[in-house]
């Protein structure tokens, strides 16, 4: 036997399958088709959780989605996860659950005594309260506030789990598989239409699970198997159990989550937990049904209170029994359908009180669970009923939620007395209860009639159909929202405790409209979106307000229209894969070295190249830069932007995008090139070679290679269509290396088969060549002011290059260094890099003013000419130097002026680049002063208060390595 | 693989379709297509841009060539080093391909000879359809290739994968 509240017969779960399960450690049974919280009310276990601020006692409230109160810590270990929704969870055999938010027990709870002092817990306390005296906030009020939030406990450890995203496309989304989401698939699967049927339950059939109703004068259950199994045969409709939409998005575009493996104990390997899917729809039918809602009314909010509609479908889908003697409260005809189901199960009917004949519950007693009901009648005469659950059915809500996403909003209809949908998304009907048709007959014919039209408006020809017979129930409505004469706490919003009595609160302290409303006193913001909840705060509201409900309006529906895991959201991109890494030809190589790596946007590349002995990589830099300076270095730069521009008109191009002039430069050179933005600031530097007349090879920074190409694409497509000119990014295609150091040429002698000497192949050369038997392209270009070169080669040919050059270089100390000697020496040159180029220095500013021709136009003359920028107090680029040679220098630091206070008034500029230079034997930096250039000799304070730095420093040049420039020629 | 890029000049495409029909005999795709003509294929990547490969081929003696027959009428560029090619077939390919593609790849919408440049995972690749086996072919970039093959393997493992040389 399974559970004392099982119901003997009937039921959708397979009595041939028992599962067993724990529920706060005590071992329970259940079968296979149960939710955890189908067998824990076939176990009669009413209490499953505290209340969030209150730490009241509650059970089970729904049976779907939409649940408030039933969250559970679910499974446990690394796999723990909080605030799960017992509703939804399938019983799986092993399962492990626990109660939230209750200390010692659930049944003795500490927390508790909130409730006794709920007096002064209302809406707004935390504003009100913990205002002052304000030094209480960090030490005491925060903490204290901290640990009182928060519902349940996350695992604390990386989750084992695996987590996809993926896309899917369709003709038609049917949001919902109900008896009109299942219409609406059919007829437009039928037409030959591409059909995605997403319904969030584990089973087909939305309502027609739970109710006891017939469709073609059969059990509805044996017309949804038919059905289903018709659309299985269907190559081109895709049913997507388990999977929920949770957002409508621009273009068609809705998110659904789907739960792969939730309902096993461990995913099978290789697959997923959970599968976040982007579909892209041409037309969508929501047939998302509709939301029960509550009558508040006083301790509404016992266990043993359920939603009546929740009452069925534990009756008729799972056999479970809410309670041996139930009583209805109802104010539409749902209640009497209950109650008859109830009959039918064998369930005592207590009473049916019907708020349409005067009558209603003021109050429930039995802190654990419902003992009592106290009643009056039309004619204010009270009774006590004796009963043990109370189905409680306030009307219901159309689930308009994702007609909202793209700023719909919904319209109020006196009819069924709730909100159906308003404007909708585009490509979007609505059909059946989400509609407001909420009786079978109309649900089946409006989702006929919306599959029908969706497959049309897709251009498909309409197939044979007919509506299968079926009754419209009674669903006749007179809005009853708040018991006035209630006892107790009468709840509207159930998972963040929110009282009748703190939406009154709220409209009495001048918090009126319902977006204010929400916030004061946190109603709908909890993780069931106040699902149950919102329509009766508002009602209640407007009428607290003398408002009507239209006036009152709703609140913004958001996605997710159910909670989505950060797994889910993640999918692939965590770790190693949070996002793509690029290697550069030489990884492999450098791997072997020992190398150290750093993230160079989504580049790794060798910081520096550690030897056994070199605790410090101060040290590795250092003896990396003195080698290359005395030596020879090499140095992987393959991950600079490489771009070929082509075209008749490439030179004309080339003078437009950088600030100086390329047009006259003659084949067979290189240029340093500076480019600006359109607002005049500088946006990058780098070089463009000249291969052959028409053809540029350009280089920019690893940072902004990307950028630089949307840039001149922009400019090609949209300011200058009419050039001849093709651009195509090479990056990818060349792997280069910067060989630099005084033997740098006879290392390169040994590898191509070129005249290399000065005048064949001066500074700024390039030429193609052949290297280890390799077309290949040389350029004598430096960074770091040695004679230097940089080595192309197709990158398949890269890791053998490298190493043929460390062979070839081996004879004269070559030394591989990384970006940290790269930093260094381009440092001990003055030659700016991202830091500088920083999006708020301009030519003048980094000393570069003098390459902004003024024979040609380009962009960012203009307005690099703006007065500010022309300012001479902006500050420029100098160099520095600590005056105490044993000080460090920090990046970041700002210039004061000797004796002048650290206020913002008296900023003259900030340090940029700092390094330690091995040639000046001390630290030194690059920086923007203001009237720099004027004041070398100068003195000033390089403030850091982030680091506690203060350092007195000389003001200097830029360039503090060979000045003249000698040594670029060897 | 031989690989290049090919970039109409300005006013040029008829002038470089005509180029490639008279070397090739292959009409030259006006969208996102390939045509092929044995193992050189001319895969439309956008307007008036192509990507041409030649199976098995010299990278170097191929783009030279190109080059040479697409002289004044096209911009031709080496790209056979920046590529990373993976050839996909088997029945559950579209299933894989959906852990990341954005692009419609159902037969209705994408079929034998189509092509889609887009981002799996964040990186930009070239799809080409080569048959309804069906046979894909995944273009993505050399430095990208470990990101691109952890992608591809992890979402290949529930189905279960080989992986050969060609």
């Amino acid at each position: 036997m399974s559970g004392t509240h099982r119901l003997q017969s009937g039921g959708l779960i397979d009595r041939g399958k028992p599962l067993s399960f724990s529920f706060d450690c005590e071992s329970h049974a259940g079968f296979a088709g149960d939710t955890l919280a189908s067998a824990l009310v076939a176990n009669g276990v009413k209490l499953v959780g505290r209340s969030f601020k209150y730490h009241r006692p509650r059970g089970i409230f729904t049976a779907g989605s939409e649940e408030p109160n039933a969250l559970v810590e679910l499974r446990g270990g690394v796999r723990r996860e909080p605030n799960t929704r017992a509703t939804v969870t399938e019983l799986y055999d092993g399962l492990i659950a626990a109660s939230q938010n209750r200390w010692p027990s659930l049944r003795h709870d500490i927390g508790a005594v909130n409730d006794r002092l709920s007096r002064f817990l209302v809406a707004g306390f935390y504003y009100k309260t913990f205002m002052w005296p304000a030094k209480f906030w960090e030490l005491l009020y925060e903490p204290l506030i901290r640990r009182a939030a928060g519902l349940g406990r996350a695992a604390g450890a990386e989750d084992p789990d695996i987590y996809e995203k993926a896309f899917a496309h369709c003709d038609v989304l049917v949001i919902g598989a109900g008896p009109a989401g299942l219409m609406a698939t059919l007829a437009a699967g039928r037409t030959g239409a591409r059909v995605i049927l997403a319904d969030e339950d584990f089973r087909l059939g939305g309502r027609l699970l739970a109710e006891r109703c017939e469709i073609g004068g059969r059990p509805a259950v044996d017309w949804v198997a038919e059905i289903e199994a018709e659309l299985a045969a269907m190559p081109d409709v895709r049913i997507m159990r388990r999977t929920a939409v949770t957002g409508v998005y621009d273009h068609g575009q809705y998110s659904a989550i789907e739960r792969v493996n939730d309902h096993v104990a461990t995913p099978p390997e290789h697959e997923p937990r959970q599968r976040s899917w982007k579909i892209v729809a041409k037309r969508a039918v929501l047939a998302a049904g509709a939301h029960e809602r509550a009558i508040a009314f006083g301790n509404n909010d016992r266990p043993g209170v359920m939603l009546a509609g929740a009452a069925r479908t534990y009756v008729n889908r799972f056999a479970a029994a809410p309670g041996r003697r139930l009583a209805v409260f109802t104010n539409n005809d749902d209640g009497p359908r209950t109650a008859a189901d109830a009959r039918e199960a064998g369930i005592e009917v207590a009473a049916v009180i019907d708020s349409r004949t005067g009558a209603r519950v003021t109050r429930v007693r039995g802190r654990h669970g419902v003992r009592l009901i106290d009643v009056a009648d039309a004619d204010g005469r009270t009774s006590t009923i004796e009963c043990d659950a109370l189905a409680v059915s306030g009307g219901w809500n159309p689930a308009v939620h994702l007609t909202c996403h793209l700023g719909g909003k919904p319209v109020w209809n006196d009819e069924i007395a709730a909100f159906v949908p308003g404007a909708l998304p585009p490509g979007m009907t609505v059909a059946g209860a989400a509609a407001g048709a909420l009786t079978l007959a109309r649900c089946l014919g409006g989702g006929m009639t919306a599959g029908v039209t969706a497959a049309a408006a897709c251009g498909f020809a309409i197939a044979a159909i007919t509506q299968p017979r079926a009754d419209d129930e009674g669903a006749a409505v007179t809005a009853m929202w708040h018991v006035k004469d209630s006892r107790g706490k009468a709840f509207v919003d159930l998972q963040n405790d929110v009282t009748t009595k703190d939406v009154a609160l709220a409209t009495q302290e001048g918090f009126g409209s319902v977006e204010h409303l929400k916030r004061y006193t946190t109603l709908g913001m909890a993780t069931d979106q106040g699902k149950t909840a919102n329509v009766l705060g508002l009602a209640i509201l407007a009428q607290a307000s003398a408002r009507a409900i239209p006036q009152v309006g709703t609140t913004t529906y958001r996605p997710p229209y159910v909670p989505v895991s950060f797994g889910a959201m993640a999918g692939h991109h965590r770790g190693r894969d949070f996002r793509p890494t690029r290697l550069p030809p030489s990884h492999a190589w450098a791997t072997e070295q020992g190398a150290v790596f750093v993230e160079a946007g989504a580049w790794l590349r060798a910081q520096y190249y550690p030897r056994a002995g070199e605790a410090d990589w101060l040290k590795t830099v250092n003896r990396e830069v003195a080698a290359t300076r005395a030596h020879v270095g090499v140095c992987d730069v393959s991950t600079l932007g490489k771009i070929e521009i082509e075209g008749a008109n490439a030179g004309v191009f080339l003078d437009r995008v950088y600030a100086n002039t390329f047009s006259t430069l003659p084949v067979g050179k290189a240029r340093y090139g500076l480019m600006l933005r359109e607002d005049g600031f500088v946006m990058d530097d780098g070089t463009a070679s000249r291969l052959a007349p028409e053809r540029f090879f350009m280089t920019t920074t690893t940072a902004q290679a990307v950028r630089v190409m949307q840039h001149l694409e922009f400019c090609h497509q949209v300011l200058w269509p009419a050039l001849d000119v093709q651009m195509v990014s090479v990056s990818e295609q060349w792997a280069q290396f910067s060989i630099a150091g005084p033997r740098s040429r006879d290392v390169l002698a040994k590898l191509v088969d070129a005249d290399l000497g000065d005048a064949a192949f001066p500074h700024l050369g390039c030429r193609e060549v052949t290297a280890c038997g390799v077309a290949a392209r040389l350029f004598r270009l430096s960074f770091s002011g040695e004679l230097a070169y940089e080595l192309a080669v197709p990158a398949r040919h890269g890791d053998a290059t490298i190493r043929a050059i460390m062979a070839a270089g081996a004879e004269f100390g070559i030394t591989p260094y990384g970006t940290e000697a790269l930093g260094v020496m381009r440092i001990e040159k003055g030659h700016v890099a991202g830091n500088e180029i920083n999006g708020q220095l301009t030519a003048r500013d980094l000393g570069l003013g003098r390459m902004m021709s003024t024979k040609k136009d380009f962009v960012g003359r203009v307005m690099a000419q703006r007065p500010a920028l022309l300012d001479p107090e902006r500050p420029a680029l100098v160099g520095f130097k600590p005056v105490d040679g044993a000080r460090r220098l920090r990046a970041g630091a700002h210039f004061l002026k000797i004796g002048a206070g650290a206020t913002a008034e008296n900023d003259e500029g900030y340090m940029t680049s700092v390094a330690y230079s091995p040639m000046v034997k001390s630290w030194i930096g690059l920086g923007v002063l203001r009237r720099g250039p004027e004041r070398i000799g100068e003195r000033v304070r390089a403030y850091d208060p982030v680091r506690n730095g203060d350092v007195e420093v000389e003001v200097t040049s830029p360039i503090f390595v060979d000045p003249e420039g000698a040594r670029l020629h060897g | 693989m031989a690989a290049a890029s090919v970039i109409a000049r300005r006013g040029k495409a008829d002038a470089c379709a005509a180029a490639i029909t008279a070397h090739y005999g292959v009409t030259l795709p006006t969208g996102p297509r390939r045509a092929a003509s044995g193992d050189v294929v001319f895969a439309g990547v956008g307007p008036w841009r192509w990507i041409a490969t030649a199976e098995g081929a010299d990278a170097a003696e191929f783009v030279a060539q190109l080059r040479e027959r697409l002289v004044f009428v096209a911009a031709v560029t080496d790209q056979s080093d920046a590529r990373l090619v993976v050839r996909l077939r088997g029945p559950r390919v579209r299933d894989v391909l959906a852990k990341g593609v954005p692009v419609d790849l159902h037969p209705r919408a994408f079929k034998a000879g189509d092509v889609a440049t887009t981002l799996v995972a964040h990186i930009g690749v070239q799809i080409d359809m080569l048959d309804d086996g069906p046979t894909y072919l995944i273009a993505a970039p050399r430095s990208m290739a470990g990101s691109f093959w952890s992608w591809l393997t992890a979402s290949a493992a529930e189905f279960g994968y080989d992986v050969s040389r060609s």
